[in-house]
């Protein structure tokens, strides 16, 4: 007998008491939602009388830069540590009317502002799948949650990244979504022409089952549009399920300095291109070396904007007096290139290379259906050790062009090294989630 | 470069701003090197220009802002403590 909401809530509130702060020391959970518990009865009541919404009996953790009414929206900073969230964001509001289960606030980089997760004032994310190594951020926690089963979905955010890196690395699937399709009224933002809340899971059908709720034009944010999801059955059988025929795939030749993670990659695609007869061809994108030079000027401008708020008036303390070195580096930055004897020399450049990199991806997306590569060119290193800002900008190296450009992107698993998960990252053109989603399970099945 | 988080000195904040001016400056180079002329437009439109507020007026959203306040009155936030000049 299927268990019900009340009985798997147990079983993973269990497992966050056994291994989030003591046991495997994940530290993926910040906060359990104090009324879980009377929450999952309701929903069960409702599944009995079949009167239960599209997320019945799915237990998710959220990103804590997600305002959930009562809970705290800390973001991962001494800043925040003690805000509550006085409403839902647009993303919560959806999901509760379609019964799923908020379990709690999830771990992530302060602010949103780091790729290992590791600079939350709370404390590092231990990756599941690889104790002692870092579980990828920002959206570590929520990555981690689903990793470690303390949840059955995750709701993160990314600008450049911060959900496909911690999936790759986590060993589960997550999604960005095109810019526009999902709200992001009631997420605190880090860089707000960047930023989108996207779904993380265990399989690509759940995935999709959540960005179906998720999305969708919301008036409260300017820029949303909505995408569609087609989670209906055809006959017996989900459309996500059915194989594209005709599929043409574009390979990303990018230098990827560790052999085992392109031996893998290739392994995969080969497999696809032999089962499905799908075409695949190297491409060469231009513009993709420029990608963390454009992001970097954006998002420290754009962030140090949205921080001006933070002065420990209304809420939460002076930012530049409580945050940690990375924040603190992104501030600094984003008031030197806001300054203005520099005015249209950084910011403007940017915006004319990301520009660039937006046209050539819909030129590439005229020829071919999809886009692949490695999520992550690198494994990720060891909790604590020090690496150069180098290093670790090749984190958001393949997966901060499609911030830029706007299309939507998800990371699967595709196997390990030393036992650490390496994912592959599958970009469509704006709004054709659902292709995504169906090329992505394609890849699941083999 | 250390990315654990950690409460900062003011000797620490300091070579924060010069490690992100070499930072910048790197970034500055690499796109100065893009020859390409092309227009950028960042207008964003929406159905009405002034959105309306509506929506549900939660009382419990009103107590959890003054909760949140550091600083506050009865039935207002106090922003910053000055005699007027």
């Amino acid at each position: 007998m299927e268990m019900n909401t009340q009985e798997r809530l147990k079983i993973y509130l269990n497992e966050i008491e056994r291994n989030n702060k003591t046991g495997n020391k994940i530290n993926a959970i910040l906060e359990i939602n104090p009324h879980a518990i009377d929450e999952a009865k309701q929903i069960d009541d409702k599944i009995k009388k079949g009167k239960a919404g599209k997320l019945a009996g799915k237990i998710i953790a959220v990103k804590s830069n997600i305002n959930v009414l009562g809970l705290t929206a800390s973001c991962g900073s001494k800043v925040l540590e003690n805000y509550k969230s006085p409403y839902d964001a647009e993303v919560i509001k959806k999901i509760k009317d379609e019964d799923g289960l908020i379990i709690g606030m999830a771990n992530c980089d302060e602010f949103a502002c780091g790729w290992s997760g590791e600079t939350s004032a709370f404390g590092a994310t231990n990756n599941p799948q690889a104790l002692g190594y870092v579980s990828g951020g920002s959206s570590s926690g929520s990555c981690a949650s689903v990793s470690a089963d303390f949840c059955d979905m995750a709701l993160g955010s990314d600008t450049g990244g911060s959900i496909r890196v911690p999936a790759s690395h986590c060993g589960v699937v997550g999604l960005k979504p095109s810019y526009g399709s999902v709200s992001r009224y009631g997420l605190i933002d880090m860089s707000m022409s960047l930023d989108q809340v996207g779904p993380i899971a265990k399989n690509v059908s759940d995935a999709a089952l959540l960005f179906d709720v998720i999305a969708g034009r919301d008036e409260k944010d300017a820029i949303s549009v909505g995408s569609k999801v087609e989670m209906r059955k055809i006959g017996d059988v989900p459309k996500i399920e059915s194989i594209p025929r005709n599929i043409k795939i574009g390979v990303i030749d990018f230098k990827i300095n560790d052999s085992r993670i392109q031996r893998i990659f290739d392994e995969k695609i080969k497999e696809a291109e032999k089962k499905y007869k799908w075409k695949v061809e190297k491409i060469k994108l231009d513009y993709i070396d420029f990608a963390v030079a454009t992001y970097f000027p954006i998002v420290y401008t754009e962030f140090f904007s949205c921080t001006r708020r933070l002065d420990g008036r209304r809420f939460g303390k002076r930012i530049e007096e409580a945050c940690g070195p990375e924040v603190l580096r992104r501030i600094i930055g984003g008031s030197e290139i806001s300054r203005a004897e520099h005015a249209g020399r950084y910011y403007h450049l940017a915006l004319k290379a990301r520009k660039l990199i937006e046209e050539e991806f819909k030129k590439t997306f005229k020829k071919f259906d999809c886009i692949i590569c490695p999520t992550v060119p690198r494994l990720p290193h060891r909790i604590g050790e020090k690496i150069s800002i180098e290093e670790m900008f090749q984190y958001d190296a393949l997966t901060s062009p499609i911030n830029l450009s706007g299309d939507c992107a998800i990371s699967i698993p595709m196997g390990e090294v030393d036992k650490i998960p390496v994912g592959m990252q599958i970009i469509c053109e704006k709004f054709n989630e659902q292709k995504l989603f169906q090329i992505a399970r394609s890849f699941e099945k083999l | 470069m250390d990315f654990l988080w950690r409460q900062m000195s003011d000797k620490e904040k300091e070579d924060a701003k010069k490690q992100v001016d070499s930072i910048i400056d790197s970034f500055s180079k690499k796109l100065s090197t893009l020859k390409d002329k092309i227009e950028v437009d960042n207008s964003i439109e929406r159905e009405n220009f002034e959105r309306s507020e509506g929506g549900e007026k939660l009382e419990i959203s009103k107590k959890i802002m003054f909760e949140n306040a550091p600083d506050k009155n009865n039935d207002f936030i106090i922003g910053e403590k000055k005699s007027w000049k």
